[in-house]
Formats: C-alpha cells, structure tokens, sequence
C-alpha cells in the first residue's frame, strides 16, 4: 500500500484523505452530541427522577403540560420519569450486549484464526449457524430457561452478536497473521500471547471498535424488540420497546407516550451509527498513518 | 341496562314483524325498500381478534370456535339467551323425574342436518358422548361427567340417568352442540342444525357462514355472515372505519372509541360481560394461608383506579367472583373495600406489621402487566414488595394452573357461573373451605334453582369475606357496530355471538 502511495501524485489523494477525516470528525461530533445527550439523560436518572417510578397520582393520560413535561400513562405515571429511566435501561442493554459480544467474539475469532484444518472449519460453521440463529428465538430459549429480566435479554442479544464480532474479528486475524511483520516478531522469538497482545489487536481494532459501536445500535434496537413483546425487562421497568407496546392502543388519544421512546430510541441509534460511521473515517489505519 | 336492552329487542321484533306483513302482501318483490326497511339478503361482515384453532369445540377450537359456531351453525338442545337465560332450542320438552336423576327430552320435529339427514335421537346419544370423551378437551367435561347412561327409546326420545344429582344440568347442556353422528372431519367443516351452514374457512383471515335453506325455525335475517380475524385492535378498528367489516364483536381498548362515539355512523354498545381479571393468591402459600393477609392485601389495592386506568369509564367493580348477569349475584363491592389503613392494621395482626416479600407471576399480554405495575405500587404504600414475574400463557398453565407452583398470580376468567369452582379444594388457586366444599356440593344437588341460588349466595358471601382470591374488576363488553345494524348481541356471555338475528339497512 504505501509503496503505490509513494508513486502516485500525492496531493489530491491526501486532499481527499482529508476531507474525509474533517467530514469523519463532523459526523463523530454529532454523534456525539446525540447520544451523549441520551447518555446524559440515562446518568442524570440514576441520582434524580422528577417522579419516584411508582408514583401514580398523575391523571390518566394527560397530555404534556405543567407538572409533567410529556404528560402522563394509563396508570397516572409520568411520562418523563419513564423515558428517563428508558434511557439508561436502553443504554445498559447496549452497553451489556457488545461487552458480551466483544469478550466472547474475540476471543473465538483469535481462536478460530489461530486453528487449522478441521477444526478452523468446525468453528466457522458453528459461527455462521449461529448468526443464521434468529437473536429472537435464542431470546425466548434463553427467557424460558432463565426469566424474563434485563440479563436474559441482554445475554440473548450479546450471544447472537458475538457471532458476527467473531467472524470479522477472524478474517481479521487470519489477515494479520499473513503480514511479514508478524513473522518477524516470531523469528525474533516473540511468544503468541505477546504476538497477539502486541501486533495482532493494535492492528485490528480500528475496524473492529466500528463494528462494535454498530452493534451497540443494534442491541439498543434488539432490546426495545424483545421488551415490546415482553421477553425484556419485567414491568414497572420502563423499558422503552415496553413502553412504546403500552402506548400502542393508545397512540389516537395520547400520542406523546408512544412517540417519546420512539424519538428516542431512534436518537440513540442514529447517534451512535453516526460516531461509528466518524470513527470509520477517522481510525482508518491508512489516514492515521498519514497523520503521524 | 336490561331496559335499554328490552327496547332494543322490542324494536327489533317489532320491525320483523312488519316485514313479514309486507313481504306477505307484496308477492315476491325482494327484500329492499325505503326508510327503515332491512335487507333480507345482506352480507354483515363481523370483526373479530379471536380466529378458531379449528372448528371443533371438544379438540381445542379455542374461543373463537364458540364464537363464530355456537348458535350460527351448532345448536344445542338448550340455548343461553343474551341476557344469561337458558331457552329450549332442539328440545321442546323435558321432564325431570321426582330423584332428580333421570331427564327425559324430546327433540324437536322436522330438524334437518346441513347435509340433509334428519336428526334423530341417536345424534344426541353422540353429541354428548363426544363431550365426555376420554380425549375431549371440552372445558364443560367435568360438569358432565355426571352423566351415567344415554338411552333411545325412539327416534324423538332421549333418556339420560345422572350418577347425582345437578340442578346445572339442563344449562350445561347449552353448551353442547348436537352433531350429526355420521359426520367426518369436524375440524375443518361441520354438519350442524343450525341456521348458517360453513361456506368457506380462510385460515388466518375470514370464516363465512350462508344461509341455510332447510332450517326448521325462522331463517336467519341476513344472506351471509362474514367473520373476519385481525391479529391486533388498531387493525380492526380501522377495518369498521373503512366499512370493511361492520360490527366488532368486543373492543379491547377504550381509548380508540372516541373515533366511534362522536360519530353518529357508528354505534357504541356497553355491555354486560362475565370476564372478571383476578388477582388469585396461592391459598396454600405462606403468607396467604392467613385470610388477614388476604384481606389486607384486597384492601390495599384500589381497584376502581385500576379499572379507571385500564378501562376509562368502562366495566365494573366487583366484590366477588360473580358477574350480575349469574342468578346468585350480591353486590359485595363493600367487603374487604379500599381501605390502606385497615390493610396496615390486618397486617400487624398477621404478624407483618413490617409488610413481606411475594413474587408475582404475571401472564405477558394485556391487561395483566398494567394491573401487575399497578399492584405492585398499590402494595408498596403497606409495605409489601411485590416482584413481578412475567410468563408466556404456556407457562401460566404448567406452572400455576397444573403444579400449583406460584404464591399469587394474575388471570382472566371468562367463563359465567364459575364460582363453583371455589368448592374445589383442589382447583389451583387451594381455597379450602369444608363449609363452602359442602355448600358447593348441596346446591349441585338442589332440588330447585331457587334452593341452589341460596346456598350459592352463601358461597358467594363466604368466599368474599375470606378474601379467596382478590376480584379486581369486571371487564365491559363493548360492542361497536355501524348504525345501520340493529339485533346484534350485546353481552359476551361464554363468548357466543348469535348473528342470525342481524339486520342491514338497505
């Protein structure tokens, strides 16, 4: 790679280099803003709440105005109050769900790159079947044979997603491994634990911490999902795939209470698909070697 | 209620008779004309959330198979009104001999099965064979197993012996469809007497019922009856909006009528159902085994604000498990009321003076996780903490209704005259009470109604005061129908909707 940068013009190409590094950090920092204001709701919740969670003295369904921000549910809660306590379920479920997929993900991925012959088939096969698994099915295994709580929802969906996390992080691997410098540090007598600590991962991360944030999104999706035809987190938790499944009937009368979550939660996830996106164009191992 | 009902059915036979005046006189001219005149030809296109499993009601057709069959394409040798009496129908006879023991019926002349064939007493020996089948799954078996012998005397006699005594027989037998014996494949067609015959069945969108032709009473008001299955409410409230179906059997959520109730194209119909949601404690299970305990946690709850969050204005309170559409009904809304302080005081009592932990099993769909929220909030003001545990209708079945493994529990309860079931130390809920066992057991064997309907009002009074389960509220039966439909049914008792009696406006 850099050898062909060496023969080209180099102008242009660094130009374009940088328009997407600026156009990468515009996207990362409105991402940010994004979820960092989700993610700020979700903190602030766990010291305040406007409401106590169970306090039912609120009117049934009314609208947004003074007492209650976004108005009331059926049972005379405060809408805001939920949402609020949605946000840091919601960002629990995401958070949970890609450290289960990145602790078990790469760690088989580094396996499986590292295995030979029968074995590395047997692993890819196991991998692909359980991405071809519907995370919905293993969902309801996992809730019959535990219950219905945050955790199970949150083990379903990180089990499924450490699938995918695995896959990449194998052919990842497997392309590292190829490289001359890897070799080099073997013949110089480098052990594997400290080959893997300190050459294989330093190269492969970048891509991977893109596809993680992804995956961030979609367990955020994946648990609304779940909560929705509860299978998520039991009531009074208000989850916001519950809330929205609560609001359903209705939405003609009061629609603040299935629009708010779904405000939200599409918030979330376009912030965090967009911090993935920026840090795709920042962490790009080429224009980083550019930069230094 | 029932006034508003009466004139409804005064109108309505008041304007069949008309027609039949006009169509006797006016030879042949087909139904439609002017004003407030109905088509004798019309398709009544019925909305529903309930398709049948399959058609047969003693393999598991589920309650839509009741719903759409029962009345329309079934008949039994008795029929349970809309307003909960039970009327003769295949039978125009029966006498009961002075033990009590032995029903003596005689069939109706003239009935024709859908196929053509006529029905005969054997039929009847049939029908209620298949009932009490080994693998019926017929929820009415057990309250038919009293039955020891069938006999025929004749084609237009049938003699049933009973092991005991059962004042309910005669309204058990509604309940019992008469098919014809030689009839195939019951789980996807039908060979009834009803007024309807099947036409076709759509798995997974529509069941049509035709007119039958050769039935032996008055011919159904309506060509065709058309039920059409929806998977979700808001689907089938737009479904009436968009004149796709014209009446929906029971609406599920108060909030989308608004769109019905200020518009004068639809009508909205608050009726009398039998589904009460129970909030049912282990009996058997620490703490619940002390009726103070029971008591306090009913009088912890608020249950109007329940109904008020869950129904808006709709349904009713209750005091007991029994619906006033069932003849031993007692308003008993002031035993074991609303009353936080009382709560407090059972629980010292009981030796809970700082309240107890319990675990909640609560069926995933609605209203169940709502009522459970609200409990569990309801709970926590006498200190109790309530951990709700939520459970697919499977699990609901195994673990609560079969191994009794819970200590409370949410559930609906949907069929009328089921206190009964209180007299069943075995039933899953444990209730066990020898006085009110025995009670149960004297007015099975009562010798009149009246007799039985004292010594329910009993059970009922005892079975409310002990707190044996606690009776959140009474589900409303809301029927919203186009207005130019009038003769619809207005009350969901055992989930039957007779739709012969329909009739469109032209």
């Amino acid at each position: 790679m850099t050898g062909t940068d060496a023969l080209e013009p180099a102008r242009p190409k660094n130009a374009a280099r940088a328009g997407r590094r600026v156009r990468g950090t515009a996207t990362l920092v409105v991402g940010c803003v994004l979820a960092g204001a989700i993610a700020l709701l979700a903190l602030v919740s766990l010291f305040w709440l406007p409401f106590p969670a169970d306090d039912t003295s609120g009117g049934r369904l009314t609208g947004p105005g003074e007492g209650h921000l976004l108005g009331t549910d059926k049972l005379g809660r405060d809408l805001f109050t939920q949402v609020m306590t949605g946000s840091r379920i919601a960002v629990e479920a995401g958070l949970g769900s890609v450290l289960i997929a990145a602790v078990i993900g790469v760690t088989l991925g580094v396996l499986a790159a590292f295995a030979q012959g029968w074995l590395d088939d047997t692993l890819s096969a196991f991998l692909d079947i359980l991405i071809a698994f519907p995370t919905l099915l293993l969902a309801m295994l996992i809730v019959a044979a535990r219950s219905a709580t945050l955790g199970s929802a949150v083990l379903a969906i990180g089990l499924a997603q450490s699938a995918v996390v695995a896959r990449l992080a194998r052919i990842l691997v497997k392309r590292v491994l190829a490289q001359d410098y890897i070799t080099a540090a073997r013949t110089s007598g480098t052990s594997w634990p400290r080959t893997v600590l300190g050459h294989v991962l330093p190269n492969i991360w970048p891509t991977l911490v893109v596809n993680l944030a992804l995956q961030f999104g979609l367990a955020v999706l994946a648990e609304a999902g779940l909560s929705y035809l509860g299978l998520g987190a039991p009531p009074p938790n208000a989850s916001w795939g519950r809330m929205l499944q609560e609001a359903q009937a209705t939405f003609t009368t009061a629609p603040a209470g299935a629009l708010a979550p779904g405000i939200l939660l599409v918030l979330l996830v376009i912030g965090v698909n967009l911090i993935a996106d920026g840090l795709r164009d920042t962490l790009d191992p080429a224009t980083r070697r550019r930069r230094t | 209620m029932n006034i508003k009902k009466t004139s409804l059915y005064a109108t309505a036979s008041a304007a069949a008779l008309a027609l039949t005046l006009t169509a006797c006189s006016g030879s042949g001219s087909g139904g439609s004309a002017s004003g407030g005149s109905w088509d004798k030809n019309a398709t009544v296109n019925i909305g529903s959330l309930y398709e049948p499993q399959n058609l047969d009601n003693t393999a598991g057709g589920g309650q839509g198979v009741t719903e759409a069959l029962n009345g329309n394409v079934y008949e039994g040798l008795f029929k349970l009104t809309d307003d909960g009496k039970v009327d003769k129908l295949l039978a125009t006879d029966h006498k009961v001999s002075a033990d009590g023991l032995t029903y003596t019926f005689t069939l109706r002349d003239g009935v024709k099965f859908h196929s053509g064939k006529q029905l005969t007493s054997d039929d009847v020996k049939y029908s209620l064979e298949k009932v009490i089948a080994d693998d019926s799954q017929s929820a009415r078996k057990s309250n038919l197993e009293v039955i020891k012998d069938i006999a025929t005397p004749d084609a237009h006699t049938v003699k049933v012996t009973l092991s005991q005594r059962s004042i309910s027989f005669v309204y058990n037998l509604s309940y019992v469809w008469i098919i014809n014996s030689q009839a195939q494949n019951l789980k996807t067609t039908e060979d009834g007497t009803g007024p309807y015959r099947l036409d076709k069945w759509t798995r997974g969108s529509a069941l049509s019922l035709n007119r039958f032709a050769g039935y032996w009473g008055d011919a159904a008001r309506n060509q065709k009856a058309v039920f059409h299955y929806y998977k979700d409410a808001t689907a089938l409230n737009n479904a009436l909006l968009t004149n796709a179906v014209d009446v929906v059997t029971s609406e599920q959520s108060p909030d989308s009528l608004d769109q019905f109730k200020n518009n004068q194209n639809y009508k909205v119909n608050d009726g009398n159902s039998t589904t009460k949601l129970l909030l049912a404690f282990n009996d058997k299970a620490k703490p619940f085994t002390d009726v103070r305990v029971r008591q306090a946690v009913s009088a912890a709850i608020d249950d109007k604000k329940l109904l008020e969050s869950v129904w808006g204005g709709y349904g009713k309170l209750i005091g007991s498990m029994v619906p006033p559409t069932d003849p031993w009904y007692e308003d008993l809304t002031e035993v074991n009321a609303h009353d936080p302080a009382r709560a407090k005081k059972l629980l010292a009592e009981a030796g809970y003076a700082k309240g107890f932990d319990f675990t909640l099993d609560t069926p995933n769909y609605d209203p169940h996780p709502t009522a459970a929220t609200f409990i569990k909030s309801e709970l926590a003001k006498v200190g109790i903490t309530v951990t709700i545990n939520t459970i697919t209708p499977d699990e609901w079945y195994t673990k609560v209704y079969k191994n009794h493994d819970f200590t409370a529990t949410l559930q609906e309860h949907v069929n009328d005259r089921d206190l009964v079931w209180y007299g069943n130390p075995d039933f899953y809920w444990g209730y066990d009470n020898k006085q009110v066992t025995q009670w149960v057991r004297q007015a099975e064997e009562a010798g009149s109604a009246a007799e039985q309907t004292e010594l329910l009002k009993k059970v009922n009074r005892k079975t409310a005061e002990d707190a044996a389960s606690d009776w959140l509220y009474l589900y409303p039966q809301i029927v919203v129908a186009d207005s130019k439909l009038s003769g619809y049914p207005l009350n969901g008792l055992n989930s039957q909707f007779y739709a012969y009696d329909i009739k469109k406006k032209g």
